[in-house]
């Protein structure tokens, strides 16, 4: 079994509007103007990997009101298995307008979710016995208010406890305290701040420093998102993972799908840091040159992968 | 060949023997369901904890169970009872029947199962016996739907 933690999930609602007007009534009329899907980013990457074949993918997380009953409905969809705690407050929605003519996209972020300490103990149970069976366990996304930002730190440390290997993908003080706990692997997201371990990246060398400042502080391996690119940090090599000749038409689930095809290839291979990455950089072109945010099969990565390049930085 | 894992619900909604009655019936309320499974802190199935059993043991004993129109009056009896009970262990309350069926299990043995059994889920776990989900009546009816349709 895969383990993904997703604590804050959210329902995605995108409306598909030939002009979007504020201030007047727009109309859909069409299905395929409305499109309502299960979203976080640990779940994205848990169904990727079961369209990738695996058929035990499991996804841990708070769900909250009857709208996580919802939500969770819609997860079972596509057969990754819950294991949700139930919250009073309703979970998050989120909502995406986007006009034709011209074009606009509007995105509604919905941050009112949040959890109490007993939800909190709950999902400390329910991941200890739920990652029994796991062989990794992927940590991805934000956290709720009313969660600590040490929740990681404290997730890690049990899987730790556990040999189960961790590969946490997150972002602000609750990435900073995680590296305490040594994770395996990390790869932080910092598009809404710029930011890594408080420090703001810009040139490359700003980017080559905060992987290494991460992996001091406690994990082994690095991967940086850095631009188009990505900057992956083993124990004393770093090399950057590039696309040629692609065409971009949406980075919108394309970290996910890296995350997934990067367990995917360790799971297969013996453990080579360099060709899993490339590997994952293959799934998340073909994510980017799709309007569809899931892998549907390892063959079209494997189809992609003749456009990734490596390259050794340091 | 129509089977458990394609109608089934996979989730590990569960509760663990030394949760108390209290996270059981907030967990049930919050979830809609009226059945949960028990599990060790390894995630082996070991049984199951249904609320009607829970409220056998809040209502007034005189009236017994299900007389709904006199429980109204005896109202306060029960939530006192239930006080009472509310942060005992799971391990007090539930049945160790452990009626389950497999993922590669066919339908069709659902339906005998379910129906001598007067169970509306049965749970579902792999081969070393640990929780994978659960299967209800509502899915054994759509299936029956679906072999008509054929």
């Amino acid at each position: 079994m895969i383990t993904t933690v997703t604590l804050n999930p959210a329902i995605d609602r995108e409306y598909f509007v030939e002009t979007n007007d504020p201030g007047n009534h727009q109309y859909i009329y069409e299905d395929d103007g409305i499109r309502v899907s299960p979203g976080g980013k640990g779940l994205l990457s848990a169904i990727n990997l079961r369209n990738m074949g695996y058929s035990d993918v499991q996804n841990i997380g708070f769900v909250g009101g009857k709208q996580g009953l919802f939500f969770e409905r819609m997860v079972q969809d596509h057969q990754v298995t819950t294991n949700y705690v139930y919250t009073k407050n309703e979970i998050r929605n989120n909502i995406f307008v986007i006009g034709k003519d011209p074009v606009t996209y509007t995105h509604y972020n919905d941050y009112t979710y949040q959890v109490d300490e007993r939800d909190v103990k709950e999902l400390i149970k329910r991941y200890k016995r739920g990652i029994v069976d796991s062989e990794y366990v992927m940590m991805s996304g934000s956290i709720p208010e009313g969660v600590g930002f040490d929740i990681y730190r404290r997730l890690i440390n049990i899987a730790n406890e556990r040999d189960k290997p961790v590969y946490l993908h997150a972002s602000g003080e609750a990435l900073n305290q995680a590296l305490d706990a040594e994770p395996k692997f990390v790869v932080p997201y910092f598009k809404h701040t710029n930011k890594i371990l408080d420090e703001e990246v810009e040139t490359l060398d700003d980017y080559v420093q905060a992987g290494k400042k991460l992996q001091e502080a406690g994990a082994e391996y690095v991967m940086i998102p850095f631009h188009c690119d990505r900057l992956v940090f083993s124990e004393d090599e770093v090399h950057s993972i590039s696309a040629k000749n692609f065409c971009l038409l949406n980075w919108l689930g394309a970290g996910e799908a890296y995350n997934a095809a990067f367990f995917d290839y360790i799971l297969n291979n013996s453990f080579d840091f360099i060709e899993a990455n490339k590997y994952a950089g293959a799934a998340a072109l073909v994510v980017a040159e799709e309007r569809d945010i899931f892998i549907h099969n390892k063959q079209e990565i494997k189809d992609m992968i003749s456009k990734i390049t490596v390259e050794r930085v340091e | 060949m129509h089977l458990v894992k394609d109608y089934m619900m996979r989730t590990l909604n569960s509760v663990c023997t030394t949760d108390d009655i209290e996270d059981v019936i907030r967990l049930m309320h919050r979830t809609e369901m009226s059945v949960l499974p028990v599990v060790d802190w390894e995630n082996n199935f070991l049984g199951t904890i249904y609320s009607n059993n829970i409220l056998k043991n809040v209502l007034p004993e005189q009236y017994g169970f299900l007389e709904t129109r006199r429980l109204l009056h005896e109202v306060n009896q029960a939530a006192e009872n239930l006080s009472d009970i509310k942060t005992r262990d799971v391990t007090d309350y539930m049945s160790r029947r452990k009626l389950t069926v497999r993922e590669d299990d066919k339908m069709n043995n659902v339906a005998d199962i379910m129906l001598d059994n007067e169970e509306s889920y049965l749970f579902v776990v792999n081969q070393e016996e640990k929780l994978r989900g659960y299967i209800s009546r509502a899915d054994l009816l759509f299936y029956l739907l679906e072999v008509g349709e054929m």
